[in-house]
């Protein structure tokens, strides 16, 4: 007989885990086709659609034409560093999907023992979100510098440069938030806005522009995608990447866009929460999914929430030319950083006047 | 002025300005066609493949056999064979070969062509000839002349 | 102890943005150009020896793949080197018609250039909106003469056919909802703070550098040059059209950008003028069959969407030119690259090869 203490600590957090890795790579999946669309759509042509009705088979067909792609290693690359640069970017960006809240306001009862609807709540999920974020630039770093190929390295470069610049103001902007709800567990941060009865994006507002601009360049997305910039370095860091090693990247790619706009959904939007869920009157946003179960409407305004965040991205893409490298850093060092700190000090005045 | 100028750059004018038009045209309708289910219509003067044709009322030979054509042809594509007939008068075509690997598509050899108004050579609106090997594109009098399709990948 | 090396590297033939085969060998220093070999000839044909074994008609055809984003110049440059040299007058219809044609084309040229110039840098979008409106125009084109890029569409001393009915219509019709689609590039690009960074004070190419390297075209306007063929030595019937040369100050890529945006505007204006003054009438003029220019030479030019568009011709009173010239304004804008990109970023290469606006079967030939 499996002791009470296994099932708990154990069984139930290895099938939390696999849920939520196969529901996050299905999505990724997805969102290359929802992003192949939406640009189309932006640029007046048809997307995808020959593979299942509205091409909604394509991300298979993709995923199997990539497992069949030979898979090459050039010749004078470094072959341990170069296979292992795309498991190294893409391992954390799936742990940081272990501290988002993806829904509240109650537990499952499953076989009689409770069970959460994430994977931890951790009291330091913030800070071990940042951590976790910046660790997968070093795949991209190693992956750039393995090829032993001349745009590879530059792209590696750049994108060492920029990740580092970008993570300052990354972190500073997400202290007013903490400041704010005197947490810095993901959990905690939702509950304080249901209670601060407002969404921090009102009062944080700089630090969500901070946080989105910050978290765009982190995932190197237009239009500060440098690293890849396809038009000057061919396709950057992965130049050289083949197959499924190429999947793994693209896998970390829309992985952390996804990631980072969850965190923006739970620090700046309210999570789980629909608008206004201190009014009782407005009870039918939840579309009566709180009567089959109080956490269901959670994951319908978690999703939704984080859907939009991530056509802002899409948008930013169909809308946008590429900075230029020196533009980024001058951006990220005179004008984030100062915004954020700003912020931060702002802020904290606020919020000690207030408690007086 | 200055405050309009100053504004612009803090509150991002130009940037959402921007985001509005691509907003904007996403309700816009597709302007591409879904290509091998669905194509765009042509106008009468498309140049496809060049094909000879017979007189649609008489169903007869048009073309005389004048080389006018082989003569103009920029990357001498056609080839045409032909003999005296036999009661003396104008000549008949033996072979007459159009080498649609050369050819340009440049329609020069439909101008000089002397059976007005209804020219032997012609421009079809033909497009889609690809093939897997050379010698398909070398075709000859009868495909031309009847029209025989070149193998279409349209549904 | 640590020494720092520069990097050769090597940007084509297969490069996103090299806009066809264009070779770019960059000695770079981190990331800033200290010095660029550029290597061409990967399309090179031939053409102007082969025009040598071909008669007068055979040649025009060939002209379509030079510059094969812009064909109709290259038809128009060539059929009137050929009318001047045996003094052929060419019908009035034919002469609006042409002119007609022409500025579209310019108008479609300058559309493939502001998409892919913004393509380069970055703004995907923008790429899509200029092919919408491209598209309507390679339409018109292909009513006219039934193709879409290699037209082959005038005839020494005329046109080989006059305009389909309700072609003109269709022509006023694009008149009037062009403006209206430019404004949405406008949109996207002029303000946009991005597109400054990228483009101000990028590529200078100053007026005195400008006209030793020989640039012709937007790029030399750009510098404040306001030299445009078809003012200083009018062609066709340019002389009854009222239209402005665009220059710029700053003869940087953003200026570039700015007087190429407002040529559109201006051969717009040209369009309508020479729509509503359109006479009736012939549109081929008398041609002997077989076309033997006299004896002699001559060069003529137009005024190309890339430049100036030499045609140079020796005869020697056969149906066949003894040599045949091309002066290809994208080959001798090209020239000026090195010393635009000297010093600054990949980045800034790529936006000036934008920039040029070049097309390999024109440097190439």
């Amino acid at each position: 007989m499996i002791s009470d203490n296994i099932i708990r600590n154990f069984i139930i957090p290895l099938t939390q885990v696999l849920v939520i890795l196969g529901v996050a790579s299905g999505a990724v999946a997805y969102m290359t086709l929802v992003e192949r669309k939406i640009l189309a759509f932006m640029q007046l042509r048809l997307s995808p659609r020959r593979v299942g009705p509205h091409g909604l088979l394509q991300p298979i067909a993709d995923g199997i034409k990539l497992l069949l792609k030979e898979d090459i290693t050039p010749d004078k690359a470094d072959r341990i560093l170069f296979t292992l640069a795309p498991i190294v970017t893409v391992i954390p960006a799936f742990t940081a999907l272990a501290v988002i809240p993806f829904s509240g306001g109650g537990t499952f009862q499953i076989f009689g023992y409770q069970v959460t609807p994430w994977i931890a709540d951790v009291n330091v999920g913030l800070v071990f979100l940042l951590a976790i974020s910046s660790l997968g630039i070093y795949g991209i770093m190693l992956g750039g510098w393995a090829s032993n190929s001349k745009y590879p390295m530059l792209g590696a470069l750049r994108s060492a440069a920029q990740m580092v610049s970008y993570e300052v103001p990354f972190g500073f902007s997400i202290i007013g938030v903490m400041m704010l709800s005197g947490t810095a567990s993901m959990v905690g941060i939702v509950e304080a806005q249901r209670e601060a009865h407002v969404w921090y994006f009102l009062p944080q507002i700089f630090g969500l522009f901070v946080f989105f601009v910050s978290g765009v360049a982190e995932t190197n997305r237009l239009p500060f995608d440098l690293p890849e910039a396809e038009a000057e370095l061919v396709a950057g860091f992965h130049t050289e990447y083949t197959g499924m090693k190429f999947a793994l990247y693209m896998l970390a790619e829309y992985t952390s866009m996804i990631v980072v706009a969850s965190i923006v959904t739970t620090l700046f939007f309210g999570g789980w929460l629909r608008p206004f869920p201190n009014v009782e009157a407005l009870g039918f946003l939840n579309l009566g999914l709180d009567r089959i179960h109080p956490v269901l409407p959670g994951y319908f305004w978690f999703l939704l929430k984080t859907f939009l965040v991530l056509f802002v991205y899409l948008w930013l893409r169909g809308t946008f030319p590429r900075y230029r490298y020196d533009q980024l850093m001058r951006l990220g060092w005179y004008w984030m950083i100062p915004l954020s700190i700003m912020n931060v000090i702002v802020t904290g005045g606020v919020v000690l006047l207030l408690r007086r | 002025m200055k405050i309009q100028a100053f504004l612009q750059k803090v509150l991002l004018l130009e940037l959402w300005q921007g985001m509005w038009v691509t907003l904007k045209n996403q309700f816009r309708p597709h302007i591409t066609v879904e290509y091998p289910k669905e194509t765009v219509e042509f106008p009468p003067r498309f140049r496809g493949v060049p094909r000879l044709r017979k007189d649609p009322q008489t169903g007869e030979e048009l073309c005389v056999s004048c080389l006018l054509c082989e003569a103009i042809c920029p990357t001498e594509c056609i080839s045409i064979v032909s003999e005296k007939r036999p009661d003396g008068k104008g000549k008949q075509l033996i072979s007459f070969t159009i080498n649609y690997e050369r050819c340009c598509f440049c329609g020069l050899c439909v101008d000089p062509c002397p059976t007005k108004p209804i020219t032997a050579i012609y421009m079809s609106h033909d497009y889609e000839f690809a093939g897997f090997d050379r010698d398909s594109y070398v075709t000859a009098r009868e495909e031309l002349v009847d029209g025989k399709p070149v193998k279409i990948y349209t549904s | 102890m640590f020494r720092t090396e520069m990097m050769d590297i090597n940007m084509g033939p297969q490069h996103p943005s090299t806009h066809g085969v264009l070779r770019l060998k960059l000695l770079l220093d981190g990331e800033t150009v200290t010095d660029t070999d550029v290597l061409i000839g990967y399309l090179h044909r031939g053409v102007e020896k082969l025009c040598e074994s071909k008669n007068y008609h055979m040649i025009e055809p060939y002209t379509d793949r030079l510059d094969y984003v812009a064909a109709m110049y290259e038809n128009l440059g060539y059929v009137e080197t050929v009318e001047k040299l045996m003094g052929i007058t060419v019908p009035e219809r034919a002469e609006y018609i042409r002119v007609i044609t022409a500025e579209l084309q310019r108008i479609a040229s300058h559309l493939v250039w502001l998409g892919t110039h913004a393509l380069d840098i970055g703004a995907m979008t923008v790429f899509f909106y200029c092919f919408r409106e491209r598209e309507i125009l390679l339409d018109l084109f292909e009513a006219f003469c039934g193709a879409r890029l290699t037209y082959n569409a005038y005839r020494i001393g005329g046109l080989p056919w006059d305009v389909p009915p309700g072609w003109t219509d269709r022509v006023r019709h694009f008149v009037k909802i062009f403006p209206g689609r430019q404004q949405e590039y406008d949109t996207l690009l002029t303000k946009n703070r991005i597109w400054l960074g990228r483009t101000k004070g990028v590529g200078i190419l100053k007026a005195g550098d400008a006209i030793d390297f020989g640039v012709s075209g937007p790029c030399l306007r750009a510098a404040g040059v306001s030299y445009d063929v078809r003012k200083a030595h009018p062609y066709s019937v340019y002389d009854r059209f009222l239209f402005d040369i665009p220059t710029g100050e700053n003869c940087d890529t953003y200026d570039r950008y700015l007087v190429r945006m407002e040529e559109m505007r201006q051969s717009l204006r040209i369009v309508q003028q020479a729509l509503d003054g359109l006479p009736a009438g012939e549109v081929m003029g008398k041609v002997p069959k077989r076309i033997k220019p006299p004896v002699g030479e001559v060069y003529h030019t137009v005024e190309g969407p890339r430049g100036e568009l030499g045609f140079y011709i020796v005869s020697q009173g056969e149906d066949k030119p003894y040599r045949m010239r091309f002066r290809s304004p994208s080959f001798v804008n090209l020239q000026a690259l090195p010393h635009m990109v000297k010093g600054s970023l990949v980045a800034d290469v790529v936006a000036v090869i934008g920039t040029l606006d070049i097309v390999l079967g024109d440097v190439d030939r």
